[in-house]
Formats: structure tokens, C-alpha cells, sequence
């Protein structure tokens, strides 16, 4: 079903497994503030935050971006129905000021308010939604972000393009939204809060065409002002904003081509003023600095890092040498080597998402057990297994210290550190990658968007790249998925992640914890467990740079 | 003036030989595992001390025994590299200034081809496509950089068919393989060591290159080019974790350097 999306800015193709790291370090990037406009036309006395990132921006269009860097700038520019708060997972109004949906969750009802505007001055009605939607479903698109319109009545016949509109979709009056479902989704709301359904004015997609990334209209608070390729993005205040009062600084210029280690440098000179990518081996030192310290803001991401075992693939179809690699894997020592950014995982889900379960026991790190269990298996010292994973920096020494860990219960561990795309690629393929590493960050807060996007048959060729499959497992997920009581619906997610891990296709790493570093002149910050960090409510007060 | 060539070379063998023992001993001399965590120093890599003379890294490793044990990778690549390097260059400047004419026309013109393309961009290609293994590194380097060695076989070899000596033996019907192999080559040979003895720094660098750029000798096996590039992350917080890898790259340059220097200076008095 849905996918979570790439966290880091490579645009990772479809599937979301994500490096996280290489996220948080280098996703936030900078901010910073000037009180003249650099020459962008800004009134002098103008309050502007600096962003810098390592990579460029891969897209505007909402319908297309499916990756944290899009995204953080997509959600500034444009509104959906229902967002995120700035700090939590549950939904707010954004557009729809109320919405209700039926008891058995296959009707949802939207009423949107009157005073939006897009920033080309035009009202934000019913249709703009509907419009963008169809434009995700549309095969023409090739949007990422069609799989989680698929279950609206009607989608498959727009799809083949047997009808003009979608059926289920309909627009009684400008300012209420009516979605017909096939099956009842008890999560059907979350993902109207996704940049995939915005509001978009079809007369700019119209007019670009293609182009429509490069002259983005939304009704978010920013618009876009400026974009020079693989140089800067310069987002300015938009005046038609439906909040009144906000945002509360005028532009923001996002530098591109800035990596962690230039960011440190460009923060500690002044000139940056939010980081989102503490380079790991200042991070130590920024932690023993009371003053540096006590400007950094914590936060435990809804995502897993995870080591995965292909159970196709001997001898990792045997559940045996699966858990002796559980218990082999030093997580402690991963999370030490990573300065303390995580939390050890015991299972698949991470401890902010709701129906994670606090009482699983997970695996404990013993090498003894881990020994006994491969004599068992009959593993010898001539097991020379292949651990696939992501070239960069962080992640090779991550594989360095688990190579390290499994050495020690006598398994000589090579490594091949390969690009995003292509590592995504060959995980994908059947009987191919016996191990790799990789992760999953959530798109919405529910258990289906781990266990049932990353566990299940279903997902074999998609998401499941270590082929795990139990027949019990997948009629826990099928009962779970349509339920809309959260307390049963929670507690067959938690029976289905107990034989998850007692089964073991993952070695269950940790979950990462980000940190950004901020100016003590900027205030309002919030980071946002699940999604990029929002700026409208951020704010500057009078500093020399 | 003779004795200080000699000194020169004598030093640089002294340096060489003292990094081959290293290399040699290495479990020996290394105090500790290279690839194991032998202190707590899990993303903080620790400063220089008694324990560990040269500190330890963020994976808790000690770092002179992966100095040490380093220079059983770039030596072997050095030397390996090397000898197919010579093996390559040899022959071509050989065959090529033994027989002339269209034979030498044909080989100098691709010698000149291959020197157009920058070696270090080349030798990156190659192992992006082979992957990168010993092996690999070995073939990638050897290929990349004969051409200076053909040239200068070329020169001399040219020079040598004529002399009298190869007429003569020509005189008496030995064949082309005979007289190259029997009569040119050893003549040409301390020519060939001197440039083994200089190359080899320049394939020690070049294998270091290759690890910096993440494209050597895959990890955990120490080697001094990716011990630097794994330090860079932490150059500002944890400069020794580069410095001596880097120093024991100069080292081992100088000293392969020094000892080619020497005997060519001698061979020139």
C-alpha cells in the first residue's frame, strides 16, 4: 500500500526505506536570518531565515515529491485538508475546518473553510483537492503518491481512463468534499494530510505544464520567489496566508550545496541559524558544551533502522541463525558509536507510534546464545555472508561494528557499500541480497504502516524485501487493517509483531533520534516526530550576524 | 660524491626493508586486533596514550596496530602493482625499440593515447566496473600506469639494437625473442629497478588514492588511504586518527623514493 517516503533527499524511487541518518544529518539543514534582503528585493529591516542544504530540492510538485527535502518545502507552500500539529501526529484542521466519517469508515466528509486563497489570489475550494488527486491517480503523472488514493470508489476506472472524474469523490457544494471508499480505512484522513493531496489551482498546473515545479501556486504561507538550480530557493511571505499574523518572518533562503561539515562551520560563524546535521564527530563535543547544549532540540523519530535477512536465502531461511544474528548485534554499541542518537529497538515499531507495545522483550545482546544457536544450525567458520548497504560515511561504519560484533561469534561479515538507488533496486529482487541494511520512517501514525507495508505477503517485490512470510501473521494484518476500534485494532497489531520477532527476518537495530541546533536568536522551533520541521511559527529576534 | 649517493640508497633500502618486516611481523608487533574494539571509544575516538600510542578510533580500534597492519595492504599493492606495471611497460618498450619501425610507430601511439587519459579518473572507472577487490586494485593499478615505464625502455632498447654487440650476436643467426630476452634486456636492467624502486611510491599513492575515494580495498582490512578518509569526519575533533596513517604513507614513499633516487644517481656518476 502506501510507501513511506525516501527520508533523505536522494529521491529513492519508490519505497521508502530510509537511511536515517544520512536524513537527520543532512534533511534540516540550516537556517538563517538576515536583516537585509541579499539583493532579493526584500524591504531592508526584513526578517529572513536562512536555510542551507547539502543537496538540491528534487520537486515543488506536490504530486510528485515523495521524499523529506520536497516535502519540507512542498508543506510550506501548500495546504492539504488536514495537517499534522507542529510538534505531534494527531490530524489538525489546515483547509477543512471539520470533517466526519462514517462508523464503518468508508464515507469521510470534509467541510473546508471560505477565507483561503491561493497566493495568486484565487479561492481554495473543493475542486482544487479533487483536481489534485485525480491529477496523483492520473498514469500521465506517474505519481509516487497513487497508491494511496487507490481505494476511492472509482479510482480504477479514472485510472484506465474510462471517466472524467472520480466517482467516489464528490463536491455537493465549493466547500465540502465527500470521499466514497471501496473498503472501510479507518486511516483514510491521515493520508489526505500527505503533499499529495493539496490543494493545486489548475490554471497555473495548466499554464507550466512540466514546469509547474519551477512556478509552484499554493495557499500555504510561503510562496516561492526564487529557485536557481542547485543554488539557492528563496521562499517569501504569502499575503493571501488564511492565518492572520502568520508567518512571522518575511523569506526564507534555503543555500544549497552545503554538507554537514561546511554547515558546522557556516552555524558556529553565525551565518546559518538552524542545523539540522550535526556532524557526528562535533556531536560529542556540542553535548559537553553547556552553551552550545542548551540550543539543541531532541527528537525521537517514528522510524526503525533494521539489518534485514533474506528468508528465501539459506541459510537465513532457518530462524535459528535469524536470531543468533539478533542476539550477536551489539545495538548498544551502534547507539554509542552514533553519540547516543537512538533508542534501541526490541521489535518493529518505534516508541512514539501508537499501539507500540512497551512490554516486548526484543532481543538482548549475547553473544554465548548467538554461538550455541549457529553450532546448532550447523554454521561454520566458512559462512561468509554479504551485507549490503548504503555508501555512505555514517552507514559503512554502523556495518563496520556490527562486521565487528559478528566476527566475534566466529561469522566473517563482507561488506558492499553500493548507491541508494541501485541498493533499493537489488533488495527488491528475489533470492538476491541476503542481508542488508535499511530502514523505515512512518507516513502516517498506525502499526499497518509498518508491519503491514514492510511484513506482509503482499508486499513481496514492494516493500517486504526480506521475503518474510507467515500465514498468521498476514490474517492478523488482513483483520487489523479495516478495524476502527484502536484498542482491538492495536492489540492484533501487537499479537502480529510478537511472531514478527519471534520469527526474526530483521535484526531490530534501533530508532533514531535527530537533533537540530538553533541561534539563541531563534525562537518558536518545534521538531515534529514524523514530518520535516515547519517555519511559520518561528521567529527572530534583533542579532548582529 | 660517490659515497653519498650510496648513502642515499642505503637509507631508502634501510626504510624499505624496515616497512617489509613491519609488514612481515605485523601480528607480531601489533599489540592488538586490528579489526576489534579493544577500548570503549564508540564514537569518540580517543586521543594518544600510554596504552595507545596512537589512540583509538570510533569504532574502539587501536589505531597503531591498523598502521601496522596497513602496511601489509599497501605494501602488497605497492609491490604487486607494481611488478605488473613493469611486467606491461617492459615488454612494450622492449618490443618496441628492439624492432622499430611500424612495430614501435604503432605501440608508441598508444603509449601516447593511454597518457592522455588522467590516470587517477581511469583507475576509478576500472574499479567502479570491477568492483573493488586486491585483485581488482592490482590489475586497475598496473593497467593505469606502464606508459612512463615503456617509454623509457623504449629509449634505451632503441639505443641498444644498434650497439655491436646485438649485431654480432645477430651475425650468428640468434633469433628476435633470443636477442631481446639474452642481450637487450639485462642491459637495460638497472634502468627497469630504478624505475620499479620509483613507481612503487607512486602506486603506494595511488593505491591510497583509490581508498581515499572509497573505492579500495574493501573494510574492515586496514589500509593507511582508508584509515584517512574515514578520519576526515572527524579531522577537527580527532586529527591523529590521520595523521599517522599519513605519515606512514610518507614514509614508505620517501623510502621507495630515496632508494630509486640512490641508484639511479649512482648509475648516472
Amino acid at each position: 500500500m502506501k510507501r513511506a517516503r525516501s527520508r533523505h533527499a536522494r529521491r529513492s524511487g519508490v519505497g521508502a526505506a530510509i537511511w536515517m541518518l544520512a536524513a537527520a544529518a543532512m534533511l534540516l539543514a540550516v537556517s538563517g536570518c538576515s536583516r537585509e534582503g541579499d539583493g532579493l528585493g526584500l524591504p531592508k529591516g526584513s526578517s529572513v531565515l536562512r536555510l542551507a542544504d547539502a543537496d538540491d530540492v528534487p520537486t515543488l510538485d506536490p504530486a510528485v515529491g515523495y521524499d523529506t527535502l520536497s516535502w519540507s518545502f512542498e508543506q510550506e507552500i501548500f495546504d492539504t485538508l488536514v495537517r499534522y500539529g507542529d510538534a505531534d501526529i494527531e490530524l489538525h484542521p489546515d483547509i477543512a475546518l471539520s470533517w466526519q466519517s462514517s462508523p464503518d469508515a468508508t464515507v469521510f466528509t470534509f467541510h473546508l473553510r471560505k477565507d483561503a486563497r491561493f497566493s495568486n489570489g484565487h479561492p481554495v475550494t473543493a475542486r482544487d483537492f479533487r483536481y489534485e488527486i485525480e491529477r496523483v491517480l492520473s498514469p500521465a503523472t506517474r505519481s509516487k503518491g497513487i497508491e494511496y488514493f487507490r481505494s476511492i470508489a472509482g479510482a480504477g476506472d479514472f485510472i484506465a481512463g474510462r471517466t472524467r472524474h472520480v466517482a467516489g469523490i464528490i463536491i455537493p457544494d465549493p466547500y465540502t468534499l465527500v470521499f466514497h471508499l471501496t473498503a472501510p480505512d479507518p486511516l483514510f484522513a491521515h493520508k489526505l494530510a500527505v503533499p499529495f493531496a493539496a490543494a493545486v489551482p489548475r490554471d497555473a498546473v495548466e499554464r507550466w505544464g512540466r514546469d509547474f515545479s519551477r512556478h509552484v501556486v499554493g495557499s500555504g504561507p510561503f510562496m516561492l520567489k526564487q529557485w536557481i538550480g542547485g543554488e539557492r530557493i528563496v521562499l517569501v511571505k504569502n499575503p493571501w496566508y488564511f492565518v492572520k499574523g502568520l508567518p512571522r518572518i518575511d523569506a526564507i533562503v534555503d543555500q544549497i550545496g552545503v554538507g554537514p561539515e561546511l554547515g558546522w562551520l557556516k552555524f558556529e560563524a553565525g551565518q546559518i541559524d538552524i542545523l539540522g546535521g550535526i556532524p557526528p564527530a562535533e556531536f560529542p563535543y556540542v553535548m559537553r558544551t553547556p552553551r552550545l547544549r542548551r540550543l539543541t532540540l531532541s527528537q525521537t523519530t517514528i522510524s526503525t533502522m533494521y539489518l534485514g535477512m533474506n528468508c528465501q536465502m539459506a541459510p537465513f531461511n532457518d530462524v535459528r541463525v535469524r536470531r543468533a544474528f539478533n542476539y550477536a548485534v551489539n545495538k548498544q554499541k551502534l547507539i554509542a558509536v552514533l553519540n547516543g542518537r537512538g533508542v534501541v529497538a526490541r521489535g518493529v515499531m518505534p516508541p512514539n507510534l501508537p499501539g507500540y507495545d512497551p512490554n516486548l522483550r526484543g532481543y538482548a545482546y549475547d553473544p554465548a546464545r548467538a554461538r550455541r544457536l549457529l553450532e546448532e544450525a550447523k554454521i561454520g567458520p566458512d559462512f561468509h555472508p554479504t551485507l549490503w548497504l548504503r555508501a555512505d560515511p555514517t552507514t559503512v561504519i554502523l556495518a563496520e561494528s556490527i562486521q565487528q560484533d559478528l566476527e566475534l561469534v566466529g561469522i566473517h561479515l563482507d561488506l558492499k557499500p553500493v548507491a541508494w538507488g541501485p541498493l533499493l533496486e537489488a533488495i527488491r529482487q528475489p533470492r538476491n541480497v541476503e542481508l542488508f541494511l535499511s530502514g523505515w520512517e512512518a507516513d502516517f501514525p498506525d502499526p499497518e504502516n509498518f508491519l503491514g507495508v514492510l511484513l506482509s505477503k503482499q508486499q513481496w517485490g514492494g516493500n517486504n524485501d526480506t521475503f518474510y512470510s507467515n500465514p498468521r501473521v498476514d490474517e492478523l494484518l488482513a483483520q487489523a487493517a479495516p478495524m476502527t476500534n484502536l484498542k482491538k485494532r492495536y492489540a492484533l497489531y501487537d499479537q502480529a509483531e510478537k511472531i514478527i520477532v519471534a520469527d526474526a527476518p530483521w535484526v531490530f537495530l534501533f530508532h533514531p533520534v535527530s537533533y537540530v541546533i538553533r541561534q539563541p536568536w531563534v525562537h518558536g522551533l518545534v521538531l515534529n516526530p514524523m514530518r520535516p520541521t515547519r517555519f511559520e511559527r518561528v521567529w527572530l529576534s534583533p542579532h548582529h550576524e | 660524491m660517490k659515497r653519498r649517493a650510496g648513502t642515499m640508497e642505503l637509507v631508502g633500502g634501510a626504510m624499505v626493508l624496515s616497512l617489509l618486516a613491519v609488514a612481515l611481523f605485523a601480528p607480531w608487533l601489533a599489540p592488538h586486533n586490528p579489526i576489534r574494539a579493544v577500548a570503549p571509544t564508540f564514537g569518540n575516538p580517543a586521543p594518544p596514550s600510554w596504552a595507545f600510542p596512537m589512540g583509538t578510533d570510533e569504532l574502539g580500534r587501536d589505531v597503531l596496530s591498523r598502521v601496522i597492519y596497513g602496511a601489509r595492504i599497501s605494501l602488497t599493492v605497492g609491490v604487486a602493482a607494481m611488478a605488473i606495471t613493469m611486467t606491461i611497460g617492459v615488454a612494450i618498450g622492449l618490443v618496441a625499440g628492439f624492432f622499430g619501425g611500424k612495430v614501435d610507430f604503432a605501440l608508441m601511439r598508444f603509449t601516447d593515447v593511454m597518457l592522455t587519459l588522467p590516470g587517477l579518473l581511469l583507475a576509478m572507472a576500472f574499479v567502479s566496473v570491477l568492483r573493488p577487490s586486491l585483485l581488482s586494485i592490482l590489475l586497475v593499478i598496473g593497467i593505469v600506469s606502464w606508459t612512463g615505464v615503456a617509454r623509457v625502455v623504449r629509449a634505451e632498447s632503441l639505443s641498444m639494437a644498434q650497439r655491436d654487440f646485438v649485431l654480432a650476436a645477430r651475425a650468428l643467426g640468434a633469433s628476435s625473442p633470443r636477442l631481446i630476452i639474452r642481450h637487450v634486456l639485462p642491459n637495460v636492467m638497472p634502468i627497469i629497478i630504478v624505475m620499479a624502486a620509483l613507481g612503487t611510491s607512486g602506486t603506494l599513492l595511488l593505491d591510497a588514492s583509490l581508498s581515499f575515494l572509497g573505492l579500495g580495498v574493501p573494510p574492515p582490512t586496514p589500509s593507511w588511504g582508508r584509515m584517512i578518509e574515514q578520519a576526515t569526519m572527524y579531522f577537527r575533533v580527532a586529527p591523529w586518527l590521520a595523521t599517522f596513517p599519513g605519515l606512514a604513507i610518507f614514509y614508505a614513499v620517501l623510502a621507495f623514493n630515496l632508494l630509486g633516487y640512490g641508484v639511479l644517481r649512482r648509475r648516472s656518476m
